[in-house]
């Protein structure tokens, strides 16, 4: 288990190598350089060329591009991210006020709604025709259809507006305790899950469907399982392999479903910032927005694949022979 | 010449059989054929709005701001006056039209760049693999933005973008199908009787993949659809100036819209879920004729 855990790990390294590549290169795609974010254009317009070329030279911008993407590389190893044009701050400081929000709202809209459409799912396929079954089929289409921004507004209306069971807008960590942050979070991980939860749902019940008919769930019921046990042991861990797949695919549309809720519930998160800072070409902040979130997907991703592993011998066994059930 | 005339009789009610008995299943499913129907009344809803509207959707009236719907404007006013109705309509033709070109240009590049892999496989196919991995790693909605703020905001640019990121799905389906399709017998007597690579791939094999491609194209129209609705609502999608269904909807940003203009956000909301919600009933009832199995 630990060596699959290490491969995976080790197989991360050539992706997040070529998306910082990506990055770097759509880095310097975007107009103005390091010169231009040090310098105000005052001071620029009363230096000359030479001087601006000697600045550069002596910063390394003349250098050829792969040594400066190393050198980049090794900036932001070293923790250094660069200055954020748009407000003078370090991005460094940026990101660790703000990314931690974000993670904190896909985490819960992730795992609520993969428990929630877990459960509705193997319901439905329980209850197959039932009128259970036939409701959450249509509920399942619906929350795939509907824009998570249009549910974000109507949650506004209904919950803040009307109700005013929850805020409508914003996120404060000043002074707020535990309860109160989380009041802040209900509406927009509802809102940001419920796509995830359709989707789960649908699939959930379509997978245990298709395990429900092979043979060895016909067999366990032959030999007088109860069917609490067959459902749990035969059907269910067969037909999370799947499921798995889908949450993988879906984990990344979940990141970036974060930077439109952010934006609907003014939630003050690293894609808000993003957008404010694509609006005022930061662009070193925001390559390096999109760079921590792209990896934070991998990472996620790797780690719903460990699940699936524990679950499915088979995957581990796949990319390690030799290791017997570990 | 009269032998194979009387051949090709005897084919062509075979074959429109199968069509019929596709068809047939496919009127059996209640909820597709009612997606067709929402995704057909959209549809000519908004290509017949100058018969259904006179007003114009760019037309500015500052002495009609904000009026709540009524008579005279069906959908109410927006914030300068501009015909609601009017608006969702003609935003629902760009909409639809991204959606949809957007999703068959990365069809076309899918099975174009899938078959090819499929059919020769060795570097070209591990090295479209591995973008194709890399693209899917990376979120989707996080790579539009990026290359909208970088290529510029335009309904151009929005297209390519999406069939830029859309192509990999249909990519991986085609590349599979190949795959498994290569080593069928009928594939190996095409290659004993000599016919060309290239031939047995769009011939022989294309036309059995096209069902779960025709599959992923409303899947993907769907999803480009919600795409560029969210992506016009945080003001990075078409330019404000184009009415689409995500344009509209805008406005919803301020409580005060939210809570007292309801008329302004719901209508295109809808109207954006009602297409969606056809097309993926449409697509379900597709996927059902084509592919019994997966029920």
């Amino acid at each position: 288990m630990l060596k699959y855990f290490f491969q995976r790990m080790l197989l991360l390294i050539p992706m997040v190598i070529v998306i910082s590549l990506l990055a770097f290169i759509g880095l310097e795609l975007t107009p103005g350089d390091p010169l231009t974010a040090m310098l105000s254009p005052d001071q620029m317009s009363s230096m000359t060329t030479e001087e601006l070329d000697a600045m550069r030279e002596s910063l390394g911008l003349n250098d050829p591009m792969l040594i400066r993407y190393g050198r980049w590389v090794i900036n932001l190893l070293k923790g250094d991210l660069g200055i954020s044009v748009m407000s003078g701050s370090p991005i460094k400081d940026i990101i660790k006020n703000l990314l931690p929000a974000t993670i904190i709202l896909t985490m819960v809209a992730l795992v609520v709604s993969t428990l929630i459409g877990l459960i509705l799912g193997i319901f439905a396929a329980i209850k197959q025709n039932s009128i259970v079954d036939y409701l959450s089929s249509v509920l399942g289409v619906l929350g795939i259809s509907i824009p998570q921004f249009f549910i974000g507004i109507l949650a506004i209306l209904f919950f803040a507006v009307r109700l005013q069971w929850f805020p409508a807008q914003g996120r404060t960590d000043i002074g707020l305790n535990f309860w109160q942050s989380l009041k802040y979070l209900v509406l927009p991980s509802f809102s940001l899950g419920i796509t995830l939860t359709a989707a789960l749902m649908r699939h959930t019940r379509n997978s245990m469907l298709d395990v429900l008919n092979k043979d060895y769930v016909k067999t366990a019921r032959a030999k007088g399982l109860p069917e609490w046990k067959v459902y749990t042991f035969h059907v269910f861990r067969n037909a999370m392999m799947p499921i798995s797949v889908m949450i993988l695919l879906r984990l990344p549309m979940l990141i970036g479903g974060a930077v439109v809720i952010e934006q609907v519930f003014g939630y003050a998160g690293i894609g808000n910032r993003l957008l404010t800072a694509i609006n005022a070409s930061d662009y070193q902040l925001v390559l390096i927005i999109i760079l921590l979130l792209s990896i934070v997907a991998l990472f996620a991703s790797v780690l719903i694949d460990l699940f699936t592993a524990v679950l499915d011998p088979r995957v581990r066994l796949g990319s390690s022979k030799n290791q017997g059930g570990a | 010449m009269a032998e194979t005339a009387a051949v090709m009789e005897q084919r062509k009610p075979k074959k429109s059989s199968l069509a019929k008995r596709n068809t047939e299943r496919f009127l059996r499913n209640k909820l597709a054929v009612m997606g067709l129907l929402i995704v057909l009344f959209v549809v000519v809803l908004c290509l017949i709005a100058p018969l259904l509207t006179d007003y114009d959707p760019a037309k500015i009236s500052l002495s009609e701001r904000i009026q709540a719907p009524s008579s005279t404007h069906l959908f109410g006013t927006d914030k300068i006056g501009r015909d609601v109705f009017a608006r969702v309509l003609y935003g629902g033709r760009m909409s639809i039209l991204i959606g949809l070109s957007g999703a068959i240009g990365g069809m076309i590049l899918g099975v174009i760049i899938g078959s090819f892999c499929g059919l020769y496989g060795g570097w070209l196919d591990s090295f479209f693999v591995k973008v194709a991995e890399l693209v899917s790693s990376i979120p989707q909605l996080l790579l539009v933005l990026v290359l909208v703020a970088i290529v510029g905001q335009s309904m151009r640019n929005l297209i390519f973008v999406f069939i830029f990121t859309g192509w990999i799905a249909t990519f991986r389906l085609v590349r599979g199908r190949f795959f498994s399709l290569r080593e069928e017998s009928f594939v190996e007597a095409s290659r004993a009787f000599g016919i060309s690579n290239v031939s047995i791939a769009f011939r022989h094999i294309l036309p059995n993949c096209l069902g779960p491609v025709v599959v992923q194209l409303t899947l993907n129209t769907a999803g480009f659809i919600l795409q560029e609705a969210a992506l016009s609502f945080i003001g990075l999608g078409v330019p404000s100036s184009v009415p689409t269904w995500g344009n509209i909807m805008d406005a919803a940003k301020e409580i005060m819209v939210i809570s007292n203009y309801p008329w302004l956000w719901v209508f295109p909301g809808v109207a954006i879920a009602l297409f969606v919600l056809g097309v993926n009933f449409f697509g379900d009832g597709l996927r059902d004729v084509f592919d019994p199995n997966q029920m």
